[in-house]
């Protein structure tokens, strides 16, 4: 399985700052660059160790953003980072003007996505996954762990246009298997199988989604688990052939439960018709608090018990 | 040093003139930004006619950035002489299904951008200028972008930027004409004193008369001769200068409709077309004459 086992599965320290180190010495065409939040997205090494790969342009998200597609526009490779409230709600003029009309790779990064970030609203991006995937031939991709999320960014650096990326931040799970799991654009990996119930989910999600599957399996509740890294372009196959392999669907995602991969999945779902029952599970439609990530999520009953409850409670 | 000969200002004054004519020939299609396509002709052919070097290849090794797509039309006007696009083609500029937009996206040809999201324009351009330097190029940068577009909180970003990188190959124009979407940019909401604010951002700022083919010269060749930081051409322009009885007839335009009458009042479209016409050959005589 994809999935390590328990007791291989650990916690990476500052996760990014070795991807990014690592992606900067193999590609010498890729740029970092950061609107003074380098330390707080743990973008060290790069910042010190390789300055020619790095570009700082001060708290100016939007600059960020035009800077690094003219860059593109010179065959550099552009990386920006800023958390993802910023990234999405404060660029998304740029990003779709300056980089998403463009054949140029411009990625973008967005750090402590969703309810990952402990000020509340202001720094919370729980709507950048609807706002990005509304761009056309815009890609879209939101990793669970440090294995997809570093594969991720290699193959986003050869994929043409606009691509917006969560990122994560800090200790960061390695719970997927590097010698198994091969991130591939808009493939979808199934992390548990099973029948009865089928939990759709992506980034960080897909964490909450394997720790509310190891007690569902305790519980004997008959489900399976599909990771969905890729919101946009996604394989609209393989997630019709999930969704009629089960009895109930239920999405879990780190994001509003409206436009995010709830809504892709029912949307996709609805060209076909006849489809099992969709449960969305995510940000209500309402403001999440601030605070720890356990404290959020067990607000929203997204904590590991309540989670489980809650997909039990679809076969109810 | 690059000498003001006559001869060379005479040239530019006929490759001004001819955009002009361009100008006005599209938008008596179906109207378009004919007041300030005009009164940014002079701008217009020094940048293509003397300030960007050839590549040889038929296009240029520096860059140009139009950030206001509106002003685009002298790009549209330009190009026409070098032959990269046909006046049959810019004709349909506006019409339902034509390639030829009136703020064109990127790819277009000869456009670096998608044009038109004001303020969007600039740092793009001065990520080129740094990823121009960091390549090692020596190739020099040039943004336009408009009085209206100051309003645009990102182009002080780009400034801010552009100055800190100290991007000595990257230049800035301003098309200082007093002129935003509704009203005169200083009733809509103050600009000036433009070129003081350029200054204190860390650029090399001057303001000219952006219909003075001399002073546009001499500021470019200042341009190319400033070390550490970037340059800014404040070019005071006045909408339709360059073809009399537009201007006494439109002070003011922002769009100007195919009947001249979108919120311009009244315009008859002929009598400007000849006067620019025999503007041409009356510049082609004058440099004839000067063998």
């Amino acid at each position: 399985m994809m999935l390590l086992e328990l007791k291989d599965r650990e916690m990476v320290p500052s996760a990014f700052d070795d991807i990014s180190f690592d992606l900067c010495t193999r590609r010498k065409d890729v740029i970092m660059m950061s609107a003074d939040l380098a330390h707080y997205c743990d973008l060290y090494k790069v910042t010190k160790d390789l300055p020619s790969q790095y570009v700082e342009v001060g708290m100016a998200e939007q600059n960020q953003v035009g800077v690094a597609a003219g860059l593109a526009k010179t065959g550099f490779i552009p990386v920006t980072s800023t958390f993802g409230s910023y990234a999405s709600r404060r660029c998304f003029d740029q990003m779709l003007i300056c980089m998403g009309t463009s054949k140029n790779t411009g990625i973008c990064l967005a750090f402590t996505p969703g309810i990952s970030s402990p000020a509340p609203i202001h720094h919370q991006g729980t709507e950048d996954l609807g706002m990005l995937r509304a761009i056309p031939h815009a890609t879209v991709i939101d990793p669970m762990d440090v294995t997809d999320f570093g594969q991720a960014l290699d193959i986003a650096c050869d994929t043409p246009g606009l691509v917006y990326m969560r990122g994560h931040r800090g200790t960061t799970p390695k719970w997927l298997d590097p010698a198994s799991f091969k991130f591939k654009l808009g493939k979808t990996y199934p992390l548990r199988t099973g029948r009865g119930i089928g939990v759709i989910s992506c980034g960080h999600a897909s964490q909450w989604a394997v720790e509310a599957s190891d007690i569902l399996t305790d519980l004997g509740v008959d489900h399976s688990l599909l990771h969905v890294p890729t919101i946009k372009p996604v394989n609209e196959q393989e997630i019709i052939d999930y969704c009629f392999a089960h009895d109930e669907i239920v999405t879990v995602e780190n994001h509003q439960i409206s436009t995010g991969l709830g809504g892709l999945v029912s949307e996709i779902t609805s060209k076909v018709g006849r489809a099992p029952r969709i449960t969305r599970i995510g940000v209500p439609d309402s403001w999440a608090p601030g605070g720890s990530i356990g404290h959020i999520r067990k607000h929203f009953r997204l904590d590991p018990n309540g989670l489980a409850k809650r997909i039990a409670g679809v076969k109810a | 040093m690059i000498s003001n000969s006559g001869k060379r200002i005479k040239s530019l004054e006929l490759w001004a003139a001819k955009i002009r004519r361009n100008v006005v020939d599209i938008c008596m299609q179906r109207g378009g930004y004919a007041g300030q396509g005009v009164a940014l002709a002079d701008v217009g052919a020094c940048i293509f006619f003397d300030e960007m070097r050839p590549d040889g290849d038929g296009w240029y090794h520096d860059r140009f950035i139009n950030s206001n797509g509106h002003d685009t039309i002298i790009n549209f006007a330009a190009m026409v002489e070098m032959g990269i696009y046909s006046m049959e083609e810019l004709r349909t500029m506006g019409a339902d299904g034509s390639p030829i937009d009136q703020s064109p996206i990127e790819g277009a040809r000869g456009f670096e951008i998608t044009s038109g999201s004001l303020g969007t324009g600039v740092s793009q351009a001065a990520g080129i200028a740094l990823g121009e330097r960091m390549k090692g190029s020596d190739k020099r940068i040039i943004c336009l972008l408009s009085d209206g577009e100051l309003h645009e909180g990102s182009v002080w970003e780009a400034f801010m930027f552009a100055a800190h990188y100290r991007l000595s190959n990257f230049v800035v124009i301003i098309d200082n004409n007093d002129l935003g979407a509704t009203g005169k940019t200083s009733d809509v909401m103050t600009v000036e004193p433009v070129c003081e604010k350029m200054a204190a951002f860390g650029f090399k700022a001057r303001q000219i008369n952006g219909n003075s083919i001399p002073e546009i010269l001499e500021s470019f060749e200042e341009a190319r001769n400033t070390k550490d930081q970037p340059y800014a051409m404040i070019a005071n322009t006045k909408i339709f200068t360059g073809i009399k009885v537009y201007q006494d007839a439109i002070p003011f335009a922002h769009f100007v409709g195919a009947n001249g009458r979108w919120d311009t009042g009244f315009l008859e479209w002929e009598p400007g077309w000849q006067e620019i016409l025999g503007t041409i050959e009356g510049l082609e005589n004058e440099l004839a004459a000067l063998g």
